[in-house]
């Protein structure tokens, strides 16, 4: 059996997809980048991978919204090959502007596309924030996540769009946060720069009700190889080609 | 065809907060609330509805057909791009909408609409005009306007001629000011001369393109005048590196690194249009240096980036403020929302974010490096071949920038402000991304035969320079405008952002154009290289330009520049030592709270430091992530150990003193840097970056005195410059006074490290741990320090103690030390002295130090903790530390150690003199900049 591949998908100013696929493949999984407009164009589609990363970045100069027109896109012209996607159980992150795009897509956390549930609003202090964050990891089940539960991951967070805003009913039925931005006692913080964006309950990353779609705002790839100042983020990767090899 | 429009309210808009803030600081205080409303505005037969997912986010955005702000609450001032620009969003709602299937939207715009309560009419316009737009592509908006297209309309004037035929010297000069082209006289006359002998008078494109080309900021005529340049290539080729690959022949320098790789460096200003409009200013500062990384060799990729502001003191009264300059409060935080706004969409990590003050910055210092990474089969370009096509690709060209260079030459005056703003650039980094993103693919398909970017003077001198050898013929209707009103030697002027050149061989054109498109980076063919050594340029069936090239490039005169020493009037430090423990206190907080020792973190984290998944040691680490390293240590090739490190020296007050010692010290401080932290001098290199009041006899004396300086010390330590920049503009001129920026050099360093995790930091490691100062001092040496600016004084006499070889010496030692892992957390010792040292190592470990001055002889005990000694470091080791008995020659002292308890505590013998926990100092040193930027 060939080895299952994830995709790496980038647009114009998207601008972590090297670093992302570098990380899967430490973990010992099988990365490509894939250029939305060669998925648009046909050619290459969605089926012939079996997982896939939204990486961080900046994609369309974030004009007119964060991540919004990725995500027009995604919904507008690939809407059945993610719903094949979606439907045939296979992992997703988006990792901060990917994140971004997954939530203005509808993906997260309602699987949706085009059915926006949430959004990840400008950050409280109305300034891109740099900062190093401690993700404690919550028992919801997640396929990213899986046996880290209680953990507290160490990782770059870098976004000027990182505040989560759920539906006005709160956080839906179908929201599972599975990070927390933590203090340096390991509790979940309403601290900044702690929690660097304000976001509300200090949730850094959600899952949906499959566990297979994760979004998070800090940077898992960026704590990966030996020379970074914390290698917790490979665990997220490393999980990926675990369930892959399932 | 119909327009809509829609107006959008944010319903949580923490951005309209920041400006309320923002706006309420600057002294509008009867402003009670800013609202801000977005529109959108839309040309074509659409469906609406189908569109709205685009441009509104239901959960918290509202949309309507009009306005939703009350204009009971005060004026509303819109903002829009001028008619005949194009927005920089257009292309991505464009695309969107196709994507949305909505094929029938043929145009689009965005203006934003601002409310400020409390404010009346006029203010509310003069607060926009201030703050909220840049006059040269911007508008405010008349809310009666009939908007019957949206399409970016205007009308060029036609090519004019300009003969010299009979003018006077003082006509020519008067004609060179009038055109805004700062060109001496000796130019003028030999553009005059060669206008009879070629028997016609010139198009306005043809003498805007040699007064261009032939700018002190693209021709650097000081420093050929001074022979600078070569003192310094020949310095470099005098230690004939074996790691060096290519030094000052191209847009960068180059340094052999691992693996077949080559890591470039390059060091560029921007300090006129950042002291006239900041924000533009600084994000071209960043998008131009970049771009020398794009453009070296045949196109490396960018992997960080620096930003080192100089400016005036941002807590200046407003009355202090020299007229017709900026407030620096201004400058600084516009400069930090610029960096912040181009570097983070770049994708390009933050090395080093460093702000200084010094009372000579009216215009200011901006300098920002670049470091690029490429394979070392792509070091070199090649020349263009006739029949090979110029390609121009990225951003479209408009009116932004038109004389930036001649601008940037010349000295900037009270009226510069309103006069020159059209040379200041505007900067949309999604552009640069896009193509940034596609250079490498370009590269590696061997599609180019050469690339450079359009900076200063933009097409004119790009194409210029790229055919200087053979001869080119380009088409300027074939360039993409986003400003129809053009004329030709607009088009061949603008400094419009975002845009490179590249000379493309025929038969790899059509994969050239494939990798453009694929990435989406617009581009056009802009003509060919020819064999007739012309540079002719066509527009509107015209031929405007046909200038020869060995006129062009061989003849412009450079007029001598005559020296002179300067007189200095130096006053010695006159600094009562500290007695009591309220006189110490006072005297560590000066230094802790000083602008250049303090806390810069509230800017440097608003800059991504970790992008591209590189970064070893980041601008901040340590307990809490806002231990300042002064290192940046890139592991570029991933899954491989191998690092490059980064460090910067700069500081304007040891340039009042002495610059020729400045210079000297600057070279030690950030090899030095480097070498602490476990890199080797013998496989680094430097960049320079010179800023200099306009030439005159004793500025220029200065300059040579500096550039000899750095020459002769780099041969004799053998580490090399290869790359650097200059600029002798930094004078500003108002109302009768003049203010000289102080001779300013930024070194920086680029160095190999084996293995990234054997860098140490300087957060201390352990409690019971001995500090040791290695290295010589004098504490009777107080000129040029923190501690002496905090008292308001500068001093006669720099900390010099130093020559090549004894400093060699100790590095070796240092060398010998790290290798063997003797020492756990290091730091040079530079501004702020062993107290800023002692303060850091603690804030960021959570640990403290107690001190004892008492074990080292000094005269003075503030001179011993303040002073800046320069070359000395100070160092962390175990208790069982031992000197090794070949190098006791070398100067050791034990300080004290390392504490459990977060105390930083002096004593003398037994007795405690000062003490006082971390977390308090640390709230006081958090506070300054805080104050400046928030």
């Amino acid at each position: 059996m060939t080895q299952a591949r994830t995709a790496i998908l980038y647009a114009p100013g998207t601008n972590c997809h090297e670093e992302t696929a570098a990380a899967i493949e430490l973990a010992g999984g099988k990365a490509e980048l894939v250029l939305l407009k060669d998925l648009i164009g046909g050619e290459c589609r969605l089926d012939d991978y079996q997982a896939a990363v939204v990486p961080g970045g900046f994609s369309y100069g974030d004009h007119l919204g964060a991540g919004r027109i990725f995500a027009t896109m995604l919904v507008a012209r690939l809407r059945d090959q993610l719903v094949r996607f979606l439907d045939s159980r296979k992992p997703l992150l988006g990792i901060c502007n990917g994140y971004q795009v997954l939530t203005e897509a509808g993906i997260l956390p309602g699987r949706t596309p085009g059915a926006r549930t949430m959004a990840l609003l400008e950050n409280q202090s109305a300034r891109f924030e740099d900062r190093k964050v401690r993700m404690i990891v919550s028992s919801e089940k997640c396929v990213w996540t899986e046996g880290l539960a209680g953990q507290v991951l160490d990782m770059p967070s870098a976004h000027g769009e990182g505040r989560p805003l759920f539906c006005a009913s709160g956080p839906s039925s179908t929201t599972r946060a599975v990070f927390h931005y933590g203090d340096e006692h390991g509790r979940a913080t309403m601290d900044y720069p702690g929690n660097p964006n304000g976001s509300p309950g200090a949730v850094a990353g959600i899952t949906d009700e499959s566990g297979l779609v994760l979004g998070l705002m800090p940077h898992p790839e960026r704590a990966s190889q030996l020379a970074h100042y914390s290698q917790d983020g490979l665990t997220i990767f490393q999980n990926l080609v675990k369930w892959l090899k399932q | 065809m119909s327009i809509h429009s829609i107006y959008t309210i944010s319903q949580d808009d923490p951005e309209a907060r920041n400006w309320l803030s923002f706006f309420q600081r600057r002294g509008y205080t009867n402003l009670t609330n800013v609202r801000i409303e977005r529109v959108v505005w839309l040309e074509g037969s659409i469906n609406l509805e189908r569109l709205m997912p685009l441009f509104i986010n239901p959960l918290y955005q509202v949309p309507a057909e009009t306005s939703q702000l009350d204009p009971q609450q005060g004026p509303i001032v819109e903002i829009a791009y001028r008619p005949a620009v194009t927005d920089p969003e257009t292309p991505s709602i464009l695309a969107g909408a196709h994507a949305l299937g909505e094929d029938g939207l043929q145009f689009a715009r965005l203006s934003r609409r601002y409310q400020f309560s409390g404010l009346d009419e006029a203010e509310a316009k003069g607060l926009s005009a201030r703050f909220l737009y840049n006059k040269v592509v911007e508008r405010i908006r008349d809310p009666h306007e009939n908007v019957t297209s949206l399409r970016p309309s205007g009308k060029p004037d036609p090519v004019g001629k300009v003969s010299l035929r009979g003018l006077t010297d003082d006509d020519l000069m008067a004609l060179s000011r009038e055109r805004s082209w700062y060109a001496p006289l000796s130019q003028m006359k030999v553009i005059q001369a060669h206008e009879l002998e070629r028997g016609r008078s010139y198009t306005d494109a043809e003498i805007e393109i040699l007064v261009q080309s032939w700018s002190d900021h693209c021709y650097h005529t000081t420093w050929k005048s001074l022979g600078l340049l070569k003192k310094l290539m020949a310095a470099t080729r005098e230690i004939n590196h074996p790691l060096v690959v290519s030094s000052f022949t191209d847009n960068a320098g180059g340094m052999d690194f691992a693996d077949g790789w080559v890591v470039t460096i390059k060091g560029e200003t921007h300090n006129f249009p950042s002291s006239i409009a900041p924000f533009g200013g600084i994000a071209t500062k960043h998008g131009g240096v970049i771009r020398d990384t794009l453009g070296f060799g045949k196109g490396a990729y960018p992997i960080g980036g620096t930003t080192v502001m100089g400016t005036l003191d941002p807590r200046l009264a407003e009355k202090d403020v020299p007229a017709g300059a900026l407030h620096p409060e201004l400058i600084v935080s516009e400069s930090i929302r610029a960096t912040a706004y181009y570097m983070n969409p770049m994708g390009i990590p933050m090395m080093h974010p460093i702000y200084r003050i010094h009372p000579g910055y009216a215009k200011c210092f901006a300098l920002g490096h670049s470091l690029g990474l490429l394979p070392k089969k792509y070091v070199h370009k090649e020349q263009p071949q006739p029949g090979d096509m110029a390609v121009l690709f990225g951003g479209s060209t408009g009116r932004d920038g038109v004389h930036g260079a001649t601008a940037s030459s010349a000295a900037m005056t009270g009226e510069t402000l309103e006069k020159e703003s059209a040379a200041v650039q505007i900067g949309h980094p999604i552009t640069e991304r896009r193509f940034t993103t596609a250079i490498p693919f370009l590269r590696d398909s061997e599609c180019i035969r050469t690339i450079t970017d359009l900076g200063a003077g933009g097409i004119s001198c790009a194409v210029g320079e790229m055919g200087a050898d053979t001869g080119v013929e380009i088409d300027l209707d074939a360039v993409p405008l986003k400003d129809h009103s053009l004329t030709a030697w607009e088009i061949l002027l603008s400094e419009s952002q975002e845009r490179m050149l590249m000379a493309v061989p025929p038969e790899k054109l059509e994969e050239a154009q494939g990798i453009l498109r694929r990435f989406e980076v617009d581009s056009c063919i802009l003509g060919h290289f020819t064999h007739t050594g012309r540079y002719v340029a066509k527009w509107q069936g015209e031929t405007v330009v046909d200038l020869n090239m060995v006129f062009l490039w061989r003849s412009c005169p450079i007029d001598p520049t005559p020296t002179a020493p300067p007189e200095r009037h130096l006053v010695p430090v006159k600094i009562a030592e500290p007695h009591t423990r309220d006189d110490w206190d006072r005297a560590i907080q000066g230094v802790l709270t000083h602008y250049h020792c303090a806390d810069q973190s509230p800017a440097g984290t608003r800059y991504d430091s970790t992008v591209q998944g590189r970064t070893a040691v980041g601008p901040y680490a340590g307990k809490n992530h806002r231990m300042p390293t002064n290192i940046y240590v890139s592991a570029p090739l991933r899954g491989k150990p191998n690092g490059i490190i980064t460090t910067l020296a700069f500081n304007p007050f040891y340039g009042e003193i002495d610059p020729a010692v400045m210079a000297r010290l600057m070279m030690f401080e950030a090899i030095t840097k480097a070498v602490v932290a476990g890199s080797n001098y013998h496989e680094m290199v430097l960049c320079d970056n010179f800023y200099t009041p306009r030439v005159r006899p004793d500025t220029a004396f200065e300059l040579v005195e500096m550039v000899e300086t750095i020459a002769s010390l780099s041969v004799e330590l053998g580490v090399p410059f290869i790359s650097g920049k200059d600029s002798s503009s930094g004078t500003f001129e108002s109302g009768g006074r003049r203010i000289d920026v102080p001779p300013t050099l930024a070194v920086a360093t680029m160095g190999r490290v084996l293995d990234v995790k054997a860098i140490v930091t300087k957060d201390f490691k352990q409690a019971g741990n001995r500090l040791l100062l290695l290295g010589r001092y004098d504490a009777e040496v107080l000129g040029g320090t923190v501690y002496a600016d905090s008292h308001g004084q500068r001093g006669d006499r720099l900390f010099d103690a130093y020559d090549a070889i004894s400093m060699q010496v100790q590095w070796d030692y240092l060398l010998e030390l790290h290798a063997q892992q003797r020492y756990v957390s290091a730091s040079a010792i530079a501004e702020g002295g062993i107290l800023l040292r002692l303060f850091e190592g603690a804030f960021g470990s959570g640990l403290g130090a107690r001190v004892d001055l008492h074990g080292i002889p000094a005269s003075r005990r503030d001179g011993l903790l303040f002073g800046e000694f320069i070359g000395a470091c100070l160092l962390e080791v175990s208790p069982d530390f031992e000197i090794p008995a070949h190098l006791a020659g070398i100067p050791h002292h034990f300080l004290g150690q390392v504490t459990a308890q977060p105390r930083l505590t002096l004593v003398e013998r037994e007795t405690v003199i000062w003490e006082e926990s971390v977390s308090r100092l640390a709230e006081n040193w958090s506070e300054t900049f805080r104050e400046v930027v928030k």
